[in-house]
């Protein structure tokens, strides 16, 4: 142990971040004078760095060289770019509900399911376009991480 | 399309330019940042969850959810530190998903098979690592294979982690002095 302004316990529990790199410059200057002058605390840096150096020569199996391949294969395969999801989502989602709306109407009526699904269908195109818009919206909104 | 020219570009294209036009629907832009970052990221995830084949698929679905995402990333962190958070959050929900009796971990092969004796006390030396590293509580681990293997600051580990830059100090302080007790017990056993 040493007189500087820090003791061993408070240099050794700053020695992994002295180690990464990430301490102010005097903090870092503390630890070093500290280090310096007990040769404790020098071992116990060593031990680290010998520890940690064991963990470094554990091998990580090569990636298969298909994995971007597979990522792209299955981008293109989904169809939907990024930027322009929402504006398909919304056309695709519209579209569906006119037509679901349209067919159980003329099951409901009972008449005439081209006549009726017409009639339906541009009466509420606009209203389901809208709903589907902002429903649309508030789900993009949800899936798309903030980062 | 921005992209069309892409594959004549000389110069080195940084990760914002590529993420800014594939937000543009610039496919091989994407798919440039993919190239980029696959190796890493599949690396960190075989360390997380400890077999190749979970690290693959994992991998490609972190990709694909970026691609999927990708509209809605500002740019706050960079393009790393966001996949790899990506990533990070599938590989978490695989583990709470599946009991730790289904987690299938590999050994690798011996790399040295020509000196049949050192390459026994390197395998014996990796078990040991891997075996200290799956002991440790998976926020644990994943901030150690961050800074260790990915060579990230503590600023990237917490954005990636969506943690502050004390807690990921904590974390890996935590983290190295677990690894080291449970090698220092192997080297008491004289098991490395």
């Amino acid at each position: 142990m040493s007189n500087n302004t820090m003791n061993c316990g408070q240099v050794r529990r700053l020695l992994p971040p002295f180690l990464d790199e990430e301490l102010s410059g005097r903090v870092r200057e503390q630890i070093a004078s500290h280090l310096a002058s007990c040769p404790a605390c020098r071992t116990e840096l060593e031990a680290l760095k010998a520890d940690i150096g064991l963990l470094e020569q554990v091998d990580t199996p090569e990636v298969t060289p298909f994995l971007a391949t597979r990522v792209m294969a299955e981008i293109r395969q989904r169809g939907e770019p990024a930027p322009h999801g929402l504006a398909r989502l919304v056309g695709s989602l519209a579209a569906a509900l006119v037509v679901a709306v349209s067919i159980g109407a003329g099951v409901f009526f009972g008449f005439d399911l081209t006549q009726a699904s017409t009639t339906v269908a541009a009466n509420s195109t606009e209203a389901a376009v809208s709903y589907v818009e902002s429903s649309a919206a508030g789900m993009y909104s949800m899936m798309s991480g903030g980062d | 399309m921005p992209g069309d020219n892409f594959q004549d570009q000389k110069v080195v294209t940084d990760d914002r330019e590529l993420v800014q036009r594939a937000q543009a629907g610039d496919m091989a832009a994407f798919e440039e940042l993919v190239r980029r970052h696959q190796r890493g990221l599949f690396s960190y995830l075989y360390r997380m969850c400890r077999n190749s084949s979970d690290a693959e698929e994992m991998a490609q679905a972190a990709m694909v959810k970026a691609w999927e995402k990708l509209g809605g990333f500002r740019g706050a962190s960079s393009f790393k530190t966001w996949l790899y958070r990506i990533g990070t959050n599938l590989c978490f929900n695989l583990r709470t998903r599946r009991k730790p009796t289904e987690e299938l971990t590999e050994t690798m092969a011996a790399p040295d098979a020509e000196r049949p004796e050192r390459a026994y006390h390197q395998k014996v030396r990796e078990d040991a690592v891997r075996n200290a590293l799956e002991r440790l509580p998976a926020d644990q681990r994943a901030a150690l294979v961050l800074s260790v293997y990915q060579d990230m600051s503590y600023q990237e580990i917490a954005d990636t982690m969506g943690k502050t830059v004390r807690a990921v100090d904590s974390l890996l302080f935590r983290a190295k002095t677990n690894v080291r007790k449970a090698l220092a017990e192997d080297r008491a056993k004289g098991i490395i």
